[in-house]
């Protein structure tokens, strides 16, 4: 019976919402769109935008997740990270257009003035921040829960031979969590390609300097271009499709060692 | 040598280990006790992993209480091997090295001592349960510590093999002249490497002559507390 319920439910759901939509998008491609879109050369700036905004993204969310992931395993009662933590959370739940706000009037000039003074608003710079604070915290959540698998007992005995917590999480921690950390930064490397909200209300959408692929999509919708918006978004899916295969293949390997 | 003086520790409301003492001198001494009877909680403590709510820990008459595990100079051999798998054995056993603890001489002596020599470039997952724990011991034992913590290490590890590591590692152990606190469940395990025995009772240790005793005691206890 329940057997049947899942089959009855499951199928036609997951082709009608998930399947139908990336097929329409696939059937909707047309050669005209495909050369236009191929000479263009915003499209190829947005393709490079994205791939160097979402790659030192997903790196500085790593670094910062490295960080997250030595309070959690050794200061969890100090306020610095009940404050991360909280706020590891808030990605998730925050409407991304507020994220791009609140980027921008941070980084504005007149909110805190010292990070005005940078000038990152509406620059690349402010495009790998957006991403950033998006991805973050998928990257500090896959490295903690690498972090809480290991056998507790490796940090003692890595204490009692001499190491103390800083040594220990650099020596032996992080050697560990390979597969976490290339996990972590495949996810944020992932989430940051998919950004489109807080990267357009942080670092705008200039064709050939902020535009990302997400974005460049957008603007060909809204000026009518659809075969040529196709023509992108049928790249950002085989390259979403690219990430998630290395990705699987990688866990493949990991669990057959 | 090791004096530990009414150890006290609770987790939460429930009490487990109640003013504990026990005293370990250039000696093997099994701790016997039944699973969560607080052996490992006082093991740790004694290493400076989980702190005591009260009570002190002296090893060679230098109150360590208040020193974290990587200043107390003490070996620690978990239940599981807690092999670090990034390293080859050679590394692991060295490690207590990086931060000035042991010498060259002590870990060939020890290789030698454990038979490790054909397996140093091995990775841990490629040794057997047996190795593994051999590994663990040496790891312990290069950086020469003022006592060796065991928890159990024999773990999963079969009857048979168990008859033939323990006598290798008393034989180790006592060449090397180091005392040891080894906690177990197993009578057996208990006879075949200690000199004596203490039995951890109710978060509180009593001295015993045999583990037979040991265990009859414990065997009592449980019988009272079902009764």
């Amino acid at each position: 019976m329940n057997k049947e319920v899942i089959r009855i439910f499951f199928l036609p759901l997951f082709i009608l919402l998930i399947l139908f939509p990336v097929l329409a998008l696939v059937f909707n491609l047309t050669m005209k769109g495909i050369l236009a879109t191929m000479v263009d050369p915003f499209f190829w700036d947005s393709v490079k935008n994205t791939l160097i905004a979402a790659l030192l993204a997903a790196a500085l969310a790593i670094v910062v997740a490295i960080g997250f992931g030595y309070y959690h395993l050794f200061h969890r009662d100090s306020m610095v990270y009940k404050v991360a933590n909280l706020f590891n959370d808030l990605p998730i739940a925050l409407p991304h257009t507020v994220a791009g706000l609140a980027l921008l009037l941070a980084f504005g000039r007149n909110t805190f003035g010292f990070l005005g003074e940078t000038g990152a608003a509406f620059t690349l710079f402010a495009v790998i921040l957006a991403m950033f604070f998006v991805s973050y915290s998928l990257a500090a959540r896959t490295l903690v829960s690498g972090v809480d698998q290991m056998e507790p007992e490796i940090i003692d005995v890595a204490r009692t031979l001499g190491d103390n917590p800083s040594q220990v999480y650099f020596r032996v921690v992080l050697p560990l969590m390979g597969e976490a950390l290339f996990s972590g930064f495949v996810l944020g490397f992932s989430r940051s390609l998919s950004e489109f909200a807080a990267v357009i209300m942080f670092g705008g959408n200039m064709p050939g300097s902020t535009q990302v692929l997400a974005s460049y999509v957008f603007t060909k919708v809204e000026v009518g271009d659809l075969d040529m918006a196709v023509t992108a978004a049928v790249f950002c899916v085989a390259l979403s499709f690219l990430i998630v295969s290395v990705l699987s293949f990688r866990r493949h390997r990991y669990a057959a060692s | 040598m090791l004096q530990a003086k009414e150890i006290t520790k609770k987790f939460r409301q429930q009490v487990v280990l109640q003013q504990a003492c026990l005293e370990v001198n250039s000696e093997i001494k099994a701790l016997i006790g039944i699973n969560g009877s607080g052996k490992s909680t006082f093991l740790k403590i004694v290493a400076g992993i989980v702190s005591a709510d009260h009570g002190k820990v002296f090893l060679n008459n230098c109150d360590v209480t208040s020193l974290p595990p990587e200043q107390r100079n003490v070996g620690y051999v978990p239940q599981h091997p807690a092999l670090f798998q990034h390293l080859t054995v050679k590394e692991n056993i060295l490690y207590g090295m990086r931060n000035g603890k042991g010498s060259i001489d002590t870990y060939e002596r020890i290789v030698d001592l454990l038979d490790l020599q054909a397996v140093l470039d091995k990775h841990p997952r490629e040794l057997s349960g047996g190795y593994r724990t051999r590994t663990s011991l040496a790891r312990a034992l290069v950086p020469q510590p003022q006592i060796l913590l065991m928890d159990e290490p024999l773990t999963g590890i079969d009857v048979v093999l168990k008859e033939r590591i323990l006598p290798d590692f008393r034989k180790v152990l006592k060449e090397l002249q180091v005392p040891v606190l080894y906690v177990t469940h197993d009578p057996k395990e208990a006879e075949l490497l200690a000199d004596n025995y203490a039995l951890m009772d109710n978060g509180q240790v009593r001295q015993v002559d045999t583990s037979a005793e040991a265990f009859e005691l414990i065997r009592t206890s449980i019988l009272q507390e079902y009764a």
